[in-house]
C-alpha cells in the first residue's frame, strides 16, 4: 500500500489524526527543520522526518488493516446489522469470524463468560436433564444438571461426548438421494417437493403402505404428531426399533401385573441389594446414573453402618465391583437363581395365598458346587432379615421370567413401596422391539411397503442378523432415512436426511420416572438439520413445521410465559413425574428350566454369548466419536477396539490366550474379533458388546469406502431373533494372538511371574482395604498398612499456604470406575485423542484415569478402581528435576505448568512415581484431528471441529508435557467471582470437572485451610490415606479407603485372605 | 588418483635416526597423496551413517519425537542412552591424557592423541542428544543462563542443569588440552609441508611454534597445569551424569553408588573404545611400531580391572535393594534380572562382567584381534547398561497401572546407528589430516629420546 516504512506507520497510530491534520504552519515549513516554540507532540517538537512527511500529506495513510478485512462502509452495516439482531438471541449460532466488536453490548450478554443452559439427552426412551455451557453461543461443556432426577448433577461419559458429536465434521450436511445406487446431493426444498407429493399419494390411500420406523422416544411431542400422522393416515403403521432396548422388563412386569410397569428402585433406603445379572449403578441402566448416586450413598463406613450388596452375574460389572459378595454366574443360570431365592424366601416369609405357589429348588445339578447354595443361602437369609430394606434388581437382558420373580421377590420381602416402586409405562408397545421388525421386514420382503421412513437409529447396521434388513430396506419404492450420519442405513434409502442434533433443535423428554424435560437447543443447526419431530409434523400435514410451537401446543400447563421460562431455566417441569402405582401381583406358573439354566457354574459343556450395551458407543450410534473410542473402558481398559470377554478357566479349557484373535460363531453366523481374558467373568459365558465394527460411521469409527477400518468385532453379525440377548449355544476359535499391539491403557504386555509378584506385594498398600468390622476395632489399620520412617524434612516448607490450600479426598468405597470423569476431564481441559496406534504405544492424554486392580485368584477376582489425577504434592519430584522452571509451585500448592516455557526434557514424568504426566509426543490436535484453535484454516470442517475447545484452557502443542491441574481454571472463576464482592469462597462452590460429574459422589475438592470444608472433614478421617506417603511427597490427593461389609456367614476367614494372586 | 591396493604405510619409516623415524612414520600418513582403499571404505560407509543420523534427526524434528519409541512411562529412551553412552565414551581421552600423564604413566603416549580425539567426537555425538531429544528442539537454549526479556533463568536445582555446565566445561577443556598438545606436530606437519596451503593450514594452527626451549618449558607447564584441571573432570562428568538418575526417586535410579560406578563404567566403556579404534589404526596406518602389543596389554588390564570394578557395583546395586529392604527397590532389581526386560540385562552382565575375563590369559590380551573383540562386546554391554538402567527403571516403577514395555522404532535404530557415522566420519577426517600420535612425546619417551636416563 503506501511508501511510508513501519516506523513510520507505528508514529501515525500514535499521533492519531491531529498530527495529520497538522497545522498550517508545519506543512508551510516542511522543509524548516527548526524547531517550534509551541508544540503539540514530541514529534512535532523533534522535528522528525516521519512527522514532516505526515504532516506534508493531507490525508492520513490508509491503515494497513481496516477493520477485518472490511470491503467497505456497507459490508460493515450488514454485518453490524446482522450482529446486533443474532446478539439478541438466547441459543444462537455461533457468531461469524468476520464480526465486529459490539460498540453497546446487547443485554444480558457478556462477551468472554460461559452461559449455562438446561437441556436434555434422551437415549433409549429416557432423558437425562443436562447443563450445557455456552461460551460466544457455542456449546462447549455439557453437565448433569442437579435438578433432574436421572442426573442429580452427574453426566456420563457418553452424555458428555454427544458435544464432541455435535461439532463431528462427518456428520451429514445436505439431504441426499439415491437413485440406483449413484448418491446425488440435494436439498430440502427438492425434499419438501418430493414430500408433497408423496403426501398425496398417501392421503389417497389413507397411508396404506407407509410404514415409520423409529427409535424409542419418550417424547410428547412427538407421540402428539404421531397420533396425528396416524389419525391423517390410518392405514399407515408406526414401529418402534431400539436395538439396546431388550423385551424381559416389559414382557416382566406383563407377565407378573398383567401390564408393563417401569420399576425403580431407592437403593439409599435399601440395607441389602441383591443384584442379577445387573448392572445397577452402570449409565446404560435406567436412571442408572441416580442409582449410582443411591447405592454409594449407602456406602460410607464411618458412621459405623453401610449397605451390603451381592452380585450375581455373568460379566464384572460396576456393581459387582464395590459389591461385597460377588459370584460368578453364566446369564442363562439367574432363572435358576431367582427360581432357588423365590423357594427359599416363600419357604420363610408368609407368603401370602395371592401370590401363589413358591417355585421350586433347582435340584442337585444346579447346586453341584457348594459355594453356589452357601451363596444363595446366605443371600436369603439376609434378605429375610431386612424385610423391607432390600432390594432385588434384575439385569435387563434376562428373559421375562426373571423379572417377574423378581417383582414376587420384592412383594414377597415387602420391598414395595419401601425400597422398590412402580409406574405404569405408558410408552410401552404391545410386543418387543425384535418382533415388531421381524414383522416389518416381512411386509418389506412382501412388497407391502411403498414408503418407509426411518427415524434416526441404523437399523440396517443394528438388526438381527436373520432379518437381512438392510436388504429388506431396498425393497420399498421410496425409503427416508433422517440420522445425524449418512450411515449403514443411509447408503440403502433412497432419500438421507440430515438430522438435527439434539443441541440444535427443540424437542421434550421425559425421564425415567416421567419427569418432563425441555430439549433446548444450543445453538442453531450446523448442517440445516432437522429433528424427527418437524419430519414427521412435516409428513403429517404441517407446511413449515417450527419444533417450538409444536412442542408449546402440547404442553398447555407451559404455555404462561414464566411457566415456560421456569421449565427452560431448571430444565425439567416439577410435578410431572409419573404416579407411582403398587400393581397386584399375579400368581406366576412354575419355570420350566431348562437344561443351560440348570447347569451349575461350570455349565452344561455349551458356551453361552451374551450381547452387552456398549458402555461407551452404546449401540454403535456414537462409534463416530473420538473421545468415547479412546476412553478406556472400565473393566479391560481397552480402547480403540472391542473384545470378547472370556473367563480365565475357560479360555484355558479352550486353549485360548489373552489377546488372541478369535472368531464367535452362533450357527453359521461369526464374527471375528480380540478376545480378552476377563478375570471374575462367569466360566461358560461369552460376552460382546454391540455397536463396533461399524463400516460407515466416519473418519473415526471406519469408513470402509475411504480404507478406514471398521473399529473392533461387529457383534450384530451373530445377533438374532431367537438368540437376542443371550445365545444359548455358541462357539469360539482362536486363530493365535491378534496381529496388532492391543489399544489398552493397562497391562498392554504380559505382567508375567515376578511383575504379578510385584503387584500383589504392594497393592494392599496402593489401594488399601478393609472390613466394616476391622475398621471399627481398629480405626488406624489403615494408616498402620505401611511402615515408614518418620516423614521429616531438614528444611524450613518453603510455601507457607496462608491463603488457599487446594486438596482433594477420593472414596475409593464409591468409585464405582465408570469412567465418567475421565470424559469430563478431556471436555473441560482440551485433551487431544492420539489414535489406537498412540494409545497401543502406551503415549494416552487422559489427565486423570481410572486405575483397575484385581484381587483374589482370577477365577473369583474381585475389582477395585482407583482414579488417579495429579496428586498435586507439596513436596513436588517434578518440580525440583525440570531444568527450565516449567513446573512451579503455586502459593496455593497447585503445580503449575508453565507449556510456554517447557522445553520437554520429561524428566519430571520419570520423577513422578504416580505417573500422571502425559507428553505431546506429536501435534496431537494437529496431527489426529487436523486442527487447533491457532491453525489458520479457512476449511469449513476444520473450523466446525475447533468449537468444541474451551477457550479458557491453553491448547497444548508438540513437545509440551501436560497434567492435571485441578482444574485451576475454574478455581479462578470463582476466586474472581468471590474477590469481585468482597466474600469468601464457600465449600463445594468450587468444582473440579471430575467432581462435578461423578454420579457416585466419590471426589470431593477443596481447600484444606478451611476446618469446616467437606475435604478437611474427610481427608481427617481415619481410613484417609496418601498414596505412596512414605516417599514423603506429600500429596494432597488423598484417598478413603475400601471397606467392605461382608456377611458373616460368607466371609473366609481371616486367614484364608493370605494366598492373593493378583492378575495385572 | 588411483587408488593403490598396497598399503602405503606398511613401508619402513625414512630417516636416519629413530626421531625422523617417527616423525616420518606419522607424519606421512596425512602426507600421502592417496589414503588406503580401507579409509575410503570406511569413510563412505561412515558418511552414509552420517547422512541416515541428519535424516533420522530431521524426521524427528520435523515429526515430532513420538517417531522415537519414547513412550510413558518410559519417557526417556534411546536418546537418552545413546546420551550417557557417548559421554562414557568420552572418558578414555581424558583419563588418558591427563590422569595418566600425572601419575607418568609413560605408555599413554603412543595412544592418547587418537584417544583425546576420540574423547571429543564421542562428546559431540554425545551432546547432540540432550539437545535433540526435548520435546521442542528448537528450544534448549532454555536451559542456558542467558539474561532474557522474557525474564527466564534456569532452575539450578534439576541435575539436566548441572549436565549442561558439566558436559560444556568437559568438552572445553578436552579440546583445549587436545589442542595445545597438538601444537608442537602441527609445527612438525608445517615444516614438511610440501605445498602452500599445507603449509599456511598448518602454520596457523601451529601458532608459531618454533621448538624453543623457552617455548617448550612454557608448553610443559601449561601441559601440567590443565592436566590438573582436567583431571577432576574425569571424575566429575559422569558424577554429574548419573546425578540425572541417582537424583531421582526412581527404584533402580534412586542409590548413592551411581556416580564411582558410572565413573569406572565410563572408563571401561572409553577403554574399549580406545582399543576398538587403536586395533584397525595400527594395522591400515603402520602404526603397529607405535602402538605395540604392550600398550594393547596394558589397555587390556585397564579394561579388566575397571570392568571387575562395574562387576562389584552390579552385584551391589542388587545387595543394597536386597538390604534396604524397600519392596519396590527389591522388585526393580528382580525385574531387571528376570523381567521383560531380562534378556537386556543378561546381554549386559556377559559383554561387561564375563567375557573380559578372557584378558586373564597373555594369549587373548596380547591378540591384536582378540582386543578388538573384547572392545566391541564391551561397547555392546556399556551400551546395554545404560539401557537397562534407563529403560528397565522406567517400564515399571510405583504404580503396577502405569508398567509399561518400550520397544524402539525403526527411527530409534537408525538415530543410534547414525551416530556412529558422525563419530566415525569425525574420527577418520582426523586419521587423514591431523597428527594421529603425539609425535614429541612418543620421542620424548623412545629410547633414543631417554637416551641420557632419567635426570
Amino acid at each position: 500500500m503506501s511508501s511510508i516504512d513501519d516506523k513510520a506507520k507505528k508514529r501515525l497510530n500514535i499521533l492519531g489524526s491531529a498530527a495529520v491534520a497538522g497545522p498550517a504552519s508545519a506543512s508551510s515549513n516542511a522543509g524548516d527543520t527548526a524547531r517550534p516554540t509551541y508544540w503539540k507532540s514530541l514529534a512535532e517538537l523533534e522535528q522528525s522526518p516521519e512527522f514532516l512527511e505526515l504532516a506534508a500529506r493531507e490525508f492520513a495513510a490508509p491503515l494497513e488493516q481496516e477493520p477485518p478485512n472490511s470491503p467497505g462502509r456497507r459490508r460493515f452495516m450488514q454485518i453490524m446489522g446482522a450482529s446486533m439482531s443474532l446478539a439478541g438471541l438466547d441459543a444462537c449460532r455461533w457468531r461469524e469470524d468476520k464480526i465486529l466488536p459490539m460498540s453497546r453490548r446487547p443485554e444480558g450478554t457478556i462477551p468472554g463468560s460461559s452461559r449455562y443452559f438446561a437441556t436434555a439427552m434422551e437415549l433409549n426412551g429416557s432423558a437425562v436433564g443436562l447443563y450445557a455451557s455456552s461460551y460466544d453461543g457455542r456449546p462447549i461443556k455439557l453437565e448433569g444438571n442437579p435438578a433432574h432426577p436421572d442426573s442429580l448433577g452427574a453426566a456420563s461419559a457418553y452424555q458428555q461426548a454427544t458435544l464432541l458429536g455435535l461439532y463431528d465434521p462427518d456428520r451429514s450436511t445436505s439431504v441426499v438421494t439415491r437413485v440406483g445406487g449413484t448418491r446425488k446431493a440435494s436439498s430440502w426444498a427438492e425434499f419438501s417437493k418430493a414430500s408433497v407429493e408423496l403426501v398425496a399419494t398417501l392421503r389417497a390411500n389413507g397411508g396404506a403402505g407407509l410404514r415409520i420406523l423409529s427409535e424409542r422416544s419418550s417424547s410428547p411431542s412427538l407421540a402428539e404428531q404421531k397420533k396425528k400422522l396416524l389419525a391423517t393416515f390410518p392405514q399407515a403403521k408406526w414401529v418402534t426399533f431400539e436395538p439396546i432396548a431388550s423385551d424381559g422388563p416389559r414382557a416382566g412386569s406383563v407377565l407378573a401385573f398383567g401390564k408393563a410397569h417401569r420399576s425403580h428402585y431407592a437403593l439409599e433406603a435399601a440395607k441389602v441389594v441383591v443384584t442379577l445379572d445387573a448392572d445397577v449403578v452402570h449409565p446404560t441402566f435406567p436412571a442408572g446414573l441416580a442409582n449410582a448416586r443411591a447405592l454409594t450413598k449407602n456406602r460410607v463406613p464411618d458412621g459405623g453402618e453401610m449397605s451390603r450388596v451381592y452380585a450375581i452375574e455373568s460379566m464384572v460389572s460396576l456393581t459387582g465391583g464395590i459389591s461385597d459378595h460377588r459370584l460368578a454366574l453364566r446369564a442363562s443360570s439367574i432363572k435358576a437363581v431367582a427360581a432357588y431365592l423365590d423357594a427359599a424366601i416363600s419357604a420363610k416369609a408368609s407368603a401370602l395365598p395371592e401370590f401363589g405357589a413358591a417355585q421350586d429348588k433347582p435340584g442337585a445339578e444346579f447346586l453341584k458346587d457348594a459355594k453356589v447354595a452357601a451363596f444363595l443361602d446366605a443371600v436369603a437369609a439376609d434378605l429375610l432379615a431386612n424385610i423391607g430394606r432390600s432390594v432385588v434388581v434384575p439385569g435387563q437382558h434376562q428373559p421375562a421370567e426373571v423379572h417377574a420373580l423378581v417383582h414376587r421377590l420384592n412383594a414377597l420381602l415387602g420391598n414395595v413401596g419401601r425400597t422398590v416402586f412402580y409406574t405404569e409405562d405408558t410408552n410401552a408397545e404391545a410386543e418387543s422391539d425384535a418382533a415388531a421388525l421381524k414383522a416389518l421386514s416381512d411386509e418389506l420382503n412382501g412388497g407391502k411397503v411403498d414408503t418407509l421412513l426411518i427415524l434416526g437409529g441404523n437399523p440396517a447396521f443394528s438388526a438381527p442378523a436373520d432379518l437381512a434388513f438392510a436388504d429388506a430396506i431396498g425393497k420399498a419404492k421410496n425409503s427416508i432415512h433422517l440420522s445425524l450420519y449418512e450411515d449403514e442405513t443411509s447408503e440403502r434409502a433412497s432419500w438421507h436426511l440430515p438430522a438435527a442434533h439434539y443441541l440444535e433443535s427443540w424437542g421434550d423428554a421425559l425421564a425415567w420416572d416421567g419427569t418432563l424435560s425441555i430439549v433446548q437447543p444450543l445453538i442453531a443447526p450446523l448442517h440445516g438439520g432437522k429433528s424427527a419431530l418437524e419430519v414427521v409434523a412435516q409428513l403429517a400435514g404441517a407446511a413449515e413445521p417450527n419444533a417450538l410451537e409444536l412442542i408449546r401446543a402440547v404442553h398447555p400447563d407451559l404455555s404462561a410465559e414464566h411457566a415456560w421460562r421456569k421449565a427452560l431455566s431448571t430444565g425439567v417441569v416439577d410435578g410431572t413425574a409419573a404416579a407411582r402405582v403398587q400393581p397386584a401381583l399375579k400368581p406366576l406358573a412354575k419355570l420350566a428350566l431348562g437344561e443351560a439354566e440348570l447347569a451349575g457354574p461350570g455349565g452344561n459343556g455349551k458356551l453361552e454369548l451374551v450381547f452387552g450395551i456398549d458402555p461407551k458407543i452404546i449401540d454403535g450410534r456414537f462409534a463416530n466419536n473420538a473421545w468415547l473410542q479412546e476412553l478406556p473402558e472400565s473393566l479391560t481398559k481397552l480402547t480403540w477396539d472391542n473384545a470378547v470377554l472370556i473367563s480365565p478357566r475357560t479360555a484355558k479349557e479352550l486353549g485360548i490366550s489373552d489377546a488372541d484373535s478369535v472368531t464367535v460363531s452362533v450357527g453359521s453366523r461369526q464374527v471375528t474379533l480380540l478376545a480378552l481374558i476377563a478375570p471374575g467373568h462367569a466360566d461358560g459365558s461369552l460376552r460382546i458388546t454391540l455397536g463396533h465394527g461399524r463400516t460407515s460411521a466416519g473418519h473415526v469409527g471406519g469408513l470402509v469406502s475411504e480404507n478406514i477400518d471398521p473399529v473392533g468385532g461387529n457383534a450384530y453379525l451373530v445377533r438374532t431373533l431367537e438368540g437376542y440377548d443371550i445365545v444359548a449355544t455358541a462357539s469360539i476359535q482362536s486363530h493365535g494372538s491378534v496381529p496388532y499391539r492391543v489399544p489398552s491403557t493397562q497391562d498392554i504386555y504380559t505382567v508375567g511371574e515376578i511383575g504379578q509378584q510385584g503387584t500383589q506385594e504392594r497393592l494392599p498398600e496402593l489401594v488399601r482395604e478393609g472390613t466394616l468390622e476391622k475398621l471399627k476395632s481398629e480405626p488406624k489399620f489403615v494408616d498402620e498398612t505401611v511402615e515408614h520412617n518418620p516423614l521429616l524434612s531438614l528444611w524450613v516448607p518453603p510455601v507457607s499456604y496462608d491463603g488457599h490450600k487446594w486438596g482433594m479426598s477420593i472414596d475409593l468405597n464409591k468409585c464405582i470406575g465408570c469412567s465418567a470423569c475421565v470424559t469430563a476431564c478431556q471436555a473441560e481441559n482440551n485433551i487431544p485423542v492420539v489414535g489406537k496406534k498412540n494409545v497401543a504405544m502406551g503415549r494416552e492424554m487422559l489427565w486423570l484415569r481410572v486405575d483397575r486392580y484385581y484381587k483374589g485368584t482370577p477365577e473369583e477376582a474381585e475389582v477395585s478402581f482407583q482414579p488417579i489425577p495429579c496428586q498435586q504434592c507439596e513436596n513436588a519430584p517434578c518440580e525440583q528435576v525440570c531444568p527450565v522452571g516449567a513446573t512451579m509451585h503455586s502459593h496455593e500448592g497447585l503445580n503449575d505448568m508453565v507449556y510456554n516455557r517447557c522445553i520437554g526434557t520429561r524428566y519430571c514424568s520419570n520423577n513422578c512415581p504416580y505417573k500422571v504426566r502425559r507428553f505431546n509426543y506429536f501435534n496431537y490436535n494437529m496431527d489426529t484431528i487436523g486442527i487447533t484453535p491457532y491453525t489458520p484454516t479457512d476449511d469449513p470442517k476444520a473450523k466446525v471441529k475447533a468449537m468444541v475447545f474451551n477457550p479458557e484452557v491453553t491448547v497444548r502443542s508438540r513437545g509440551v508435557m501436560e497434567k492435571c491441574t485441578f482444574c485451576v481454571q475454574r478455581i479462578q472463576n470463582v476466586k474472581i467471582k468471590a474477590k469481585n464482592v468482597k466474600r469468601p469462597i464457600e465449600d463445594g462452590e468450587i468444582k473440579t470437572a471430575c467432581q462435578q460429574t461423578c454420579p457416585a459422589d466419590a471426589i470431593v475438592f477443596g481447600d484444606l485451610n478451611d476446618e469446616k470444608a467437606r475435604v478437611t472433614s474427610l481427608q481427617r478421617l481415619p481410613r484417609s490415606y496418601a498414596l505412596l506417603g512414605e516417599l514423603n511427597n506429600k500429596p494432597r490427593v488423598q484417598y478413603l479407603a475400601r471397606i467392605k461389609n461382608p456377611n458373616p456367614a460368607l466371609s473366609p476367614t481371616e486367614g484364608a485372605q493370605a494366598p492373593k494372586a493378583e492378575q495385572g | 588418483m588411483a587408488i593403490s591396493d598396497v598399503n602405503p604405510y606398511e613401508a619402513a619409516p625414512a630417516g636416519d635416526n629413530m626421531f625422523a623415524r617417527i616423525t616420518d612414520n606419522v607424519s606421512r600418513i596425512a602426507e600421502t597423496p592417496t589414503p588406503p582403499r580401507a579409509w575410503y571404505i570406511a569413510f563412505g560407509a561412515a558418511q552414509l551413517l552420517l547422512l541416515m543420523f541428519f535424516g533420522s534427526l530431521g524426521y524427528v524434528v520435523w515429526n515430532g519425537i513420538g517417531a522415537w519409541g519414547n513412550m510413558m512411562p518410559v519417557a526417556w529412551g534411546f536418546p537418552i542412552v545413546n546420551f550417557v553412552f557417548w559421554i562414557g565414551i568420552g572418558h578414555a581421552g581424558t583419563l588418558i591424557s591427563a590422569v595418566l600423564f600425572l601419575f607418568r604413566q609413560n605408555w599413554r603416549t603412543a595412544i592418547n592423541r587418537f584417544a583425546e580425539a576420540m574423547t571429543i567426537f564421542a562428546v559431540v555425538c554425545a551432546g547432540i542428544f540432550p539437545g535433540m531429544h526435548i520435546g521442542r528442539p528448537w528450544l534448549p537454549y532454555y536451559m542456558f543462563p542467558i539474561p532474557n526479556q522474557m525474564n527466564m533463568w534456569p532452575q539450578f536445582r534439576s541435575p539436566l542443569e548441572w549436565d549442561v555446565f558439566a558436559v560444556s566445561t568437559y568438552a572445553t577443556v578436552s579440546i583445549l588440552f587436545w589442542y595445545m598438545g597438538m601444537i608442537p606436530d602441527f609445527a612438525t606437519f608445517r615444516d614438511r609441508a610440501t605445498t602452500t596451503v599445507r603449509r599456511v593450514a598448518y602454520g596457523i594452527v601451529a601458532m608459531g611454534w618454533r621448538g624453543s626451549s623457552r617455548q617448550w618449558h612454557v608448553y610443559e607447564r601449561a601441559y601440567l597445569i590443565l592436566a590438573a584441571l582436567a583431571t577432576p573432570l574425569v571424575l566429575s562428568v559422569h558424577s554429574v551424569v548419573s546425578f540425572d538418575f541417582a537424583t531421582a526417586q526412581l527404584p533402580g535410579w534412586h542409590t548413592t553408588i551411581f556416580p564411582p560406578y558410572f565413573v569406572a563404567g565410563a572408563i571401561f566403556g572409553g577403554f574399549a573404545m580406545v582399543v576398538t579404534l587403536a586395533v584397525p589404526a595400527r594395522q591400515f596406518f603402520g602404526l603397529k611400531r607405535i602402538i605395540t602389543i604392550r600398550h594393547l596389554e596394558l589397555m587390556n588390564k585397564v579394561i579388566m580391572a575397571t570392568g571387575l570394578l562395574v562387576g562389584y557395583a552390579y552385584g551391589m546395586e542388587f545387595f543394597v535393594a536386597y538390604y534396604s529392604g524397600n519392596k519396590y527397590e527389591v522388585f526393580t532389581f528382580v525385574n531387571r534380572a528376570f523381567g521383560p526386560y531380562g534378556w537386556a540385562y543378561w546381554t549386559m552382565i556377559s559383554c561387561n562382567v564375563l567375557l573380559p575375563q578372557l584378558h586373564w590369559f597373555p594369549k587373548f590380551r596380547t591378540n591384536p584381534w582378540c582386543t578388538l573383540a573384547i572392545g566391541l562386546v564391551v561397547n555392546v554391554g556399556m551400551w546395554f547398561e545404560r539401557f537397562v538402567i534407563i529403560c528397565t527403571s522406567l517400564s515399571r516403577d510405583f504404580l503396577p497401572s502405569s508398567w509399561g514395555y518400550f520397544i524402539p522404532t525403526p527411527v530409534d535404530l537408525m538415530t543410534l546407528g547414525g551416530s556412529f557415522g558422525l563419530f566415525f566420519t569425525l574420527f577418520l577426517l582426523f586419521c587423514r589430516y591431523l597428527p594421529m600420535v603425539a609425535m614429541a612425546e612418543v620421542k620424548a619417551f623412545s629410547p633414543a629420546g631417554r637416551a641420557h636416563g632419567d635426570h
